[in-house]
């Protein structure tokens, strides 16, 4: 009876963990971050090693699990440059050169540490399997590997907090485990209509030495649109959804 | 300020400290856009004496080796929206201080009211460009937009008065988007004098489709001011990092003037197509590889283009003979109606590599582009150099070396050497 009691003490003490689905704790994660289909305006800001800065301020729209599109108002020489993705068809527009080009996830438009998958990001569960659910302390470790060669990021370190669900850290690596960028959530922030989430975001790369990147993320709401604003005939006119 | 944003304050040590903001008021939208660019552009030329079109342009005057130009240009655009009405324009300015003269000419690329009641539809008149086709440095199937720069691809360009509308419709399935755009083109002496034959009103029209992840536009143009062509092009990423492209254009009845090397003009009428095939290919290493090849049905044959470039010289021997330049002016003439065009021959390679900020030092981008006329195996080349580290400034350090033998295409251009810095401002 008493070895029975043990057992139920352990059972009841390790039922947490165990049932701690990953790939839900990853939805709920993406959850956390934004809703499914939402608006919302970010300013990325490029600092080099001597402290000069570059900045770019972008409205982004996505709608379900594989659309959104970005397009940049400032500064003057990017105003008007919208980028979209598809699925795995992502696609860059300038109005000077007129026409959609396509593009790859790991190019950059913006120069820096930035690329177009940073900016046009889907939900991490998305493009991701979790491959294995550590605990550490006051957060979840979310071991994460790429479900198709297109994505930009082989495999993600994701660190979680358990209480808020929200990320913390996520260190993005090549499929041989070398690190390619960190990314830091900081600052969370209620943003209204029940979303609560990290307001800043600080990103460093070993491949960029003493270079770093600020996302700073504002007027995040929920908002559906029509499927056709997710097309290359559309990219030109993204500007009339603001 | 009224600051409503986020403010970070990022600790560097304990000596700096550096704050953050996003003032939200940098997203708040304006019912008006006021914009454009300020450019600055010397090019300094070294001329090739012995060449054909030396001796076409220059054969009344002596500039010396060298030949200083400069370039300016005052690109403005500005939009005002209301609901789901929208009133564009984009003039250019353009100031040239070169051999010839200084001038100074203004001119409406763009210009049109566009109402759009649902995402899904629109409708517009006006001045506007399309730019159609897949193509990075050519595109046959444009079949309403004036001729690109392959050296200057990213352009604006003038557009033509026209009156179009936009479809779009969204699938799931292998079919994604299907979008349809027809456009109505009139000619007379006082609209789109340009464009082609006068007093007829040409209908052309864009279909695109996005089917198993590949774009792919059918497109066609018919009417009388142009005779009828149509086409199609295609672009997909074949993996992660390697997109392909093409376009094929079939023109019926084309019109092609030429010159023998003894002065007679002959003008044939056939159907050609012109075509393009081409890949983007992006390396771990973030270099960037354009290829084209480029197949202009339309375009002069090697012997053609000898035979042409022989009538200048010998008409430069008369000229220097006799002092007579009329079959210079002859040659001038031909060359206005299609071998002045660039890249007038048949057949064509491309290719551009560029690398994105190398040793990681970010913003500089070095690039070489290749132009090589596979016929007469002639070719320029295009080492340049381009920082975007300021805001809202862009500089370009380019140059260009031209070479082949005589009566080739790159070996008759009337320099061998060019170089140019180009500096923009963006406001």
């Amino acid at each position: 009876m008493r070895a029975f009691l043990i057992f139920l003490g352990l059972l009841a003490w390790a039922v947490p963990a165990a049932a701690i689905d990953g790939t839900e704790l990853l939805r709920q994660v993406d959850r956390n971050l934004n809703p499914v289909s939402y608006e919302s305006y970010r300013k990325l800001i490029n600092i080099e090693p001597d402290g000069r800065k570059k900045e770019f301020t972008l409205f982004t729209v996505k709608k379900g699990r594989d659309k959104v599109a970005s397009l940049f108002i400032a500064p003057a020489s990017e105003k008007g440059r919208s980028t979209l993705r598809l699925g795995d068809n992502m696609w860059f527009y300038i109005p000077n050169v007129g026409k959609p080009i396509r593009i790859t996830s790991l190019q950059s438009v913006v120069g820096g540490v930035f690329n177009n998958a940073d900016i046009l990001q889907l939900d991490y569960a998305e493009e991701y399997t979790v491959e294995k659910l550590e605990e550490q302390g006051s957060e979840y470790l979310l071991h994460l590997k790429a479900k198709t060669k297109t994505v930009a990021y082989d495999r993600i370190r994701l660190w979680a907090g358990k209480e808020k669900k929200l990320p913390t850290k996520i260190e993005c690596l090549t499929e041989a485990g070398m690190l390619i960028k960190t990314l830091y959530f900081k600052d969370v922030k209620d943003f209204g209509g029940g979303i609560i989430r990290p307001a800043v975001i600080e990103t460093d790369s070993p491949l960029y030495k003493d270079y770093k990147s600020i996302i700073l993320v504002a007027k995040t709401k929920a908002r559906d649109f029509k499927d056709e604003v997710f097309t290359l005939t559309f990219m030109p006119n993204l500007e009339s959804l603001r | 300020m009224a600051v409503a944003g986020i403010t970070l304050v990022l600790f560097s040590g304990v000596l700096h400290a550096e704050e953050y903001t996003f003032d939200i008021s940098e997203t708040e939208k304006k019912p008006y856009h006021l914009g454009g660019y300020l450019e600055f552009r010397p090019i300094l030329s070294v001329l090739d004496k012995d060449a054909a079109l030396y001796e076409l342009w220059f054969y009344n005057r002596d500039e010396g080796q060298t030949l200083p130009e400069y370039y300016a240009a005052l690109q403005l655009e500005g939009s005002v929206e209301k609901g789901p009405v929208k009133i564009f324009a984009r003039t250019n300015t353009q100031y040239q201080d070169t051999y010839l003269d200084t001038t100074f000419k203004t001119t409406v690329f763009e210009g049109w009211l566009a109402v759009r009641p649902a995402p899904f539809l629109a409708v517009d008149a006006g001045k506007r460009t399309f730019k159609w086709g897949k193509g990075y440095a050519w595109n046959p199937v444009a079949f309403v937009d004036r001729p690109k720069n392959p050296n200057e691809p990213d352009l604006n360009l003038e557009g033509f008065v026209v009156a179009s509308a936009e479809y779009i419709k969204s699938f799931s399935g292998p079919l994604k988007t299907l979008s349809v755009t027809p456009v109505l083109l009139p000619v007379s002496e006082q609209v789109n004098d340009d464009f082609g034959a006068s007093d007829h009103l040409n209908v052309a029209g864009k279909i695109y489709l996005l089917l198993y992840d590949t774009d792919i536009d059918f497109l066609f143009l018919s009417g009388g001011s142009k005779t009828s062509r149509y086409g199609l092009d295609f672009s997909r990423n074949i993996t992660t990092n390697l997109e392909v492209h093409g376009e094929y254009a079939r023109i019926n009845d084309f019109r092609q003037n030429m010159i023998a090397s003894d002065g007679n003009t002959s003008q044939t009428v056939s159907d050609v197509s012109n075509w393009l095939l081409g890949l983007r290919y992006l390396t771990g290493k973030d270099t960037t590889y354009i290829f084209e090849y480029y197949r202009n049905g339309a375009g002069f044959t090697e012997q053609q283009t000898r035979d042409y470039f022989t009538f200048i010289h010998d008409a430069y021997d008369y000229y220097l003979s006799s002092g007579d330049d009329a079959f210079l002016q002859k040659a001038a003439a031909v060359s206005a109606r299609g071998y002045g065009a660039p890249n007038a021959g048949r057949s064509y390679l491309y290719l551009r590599v560029s690398q994105k900020e190398p040793f990681d030092i970010v913003y500089w981008t070095p690039a070489v582009t290749a132009i090589v006329n596979t016929e007469d195996k002639s070719f320029s080349i295009t080492p340049e150099i381009s920082y975007t580290g300021i805001t809202n400034i862009e500089l370009r350090l380019r140059a260009m070396v031209l070479a082949g033998s005589r009566l080739s295409e790159f070996g008759e251009k009337q320099n061998d050497f060019r170089v140019e810095l180009m500096a923009r401002y963006y406001f």
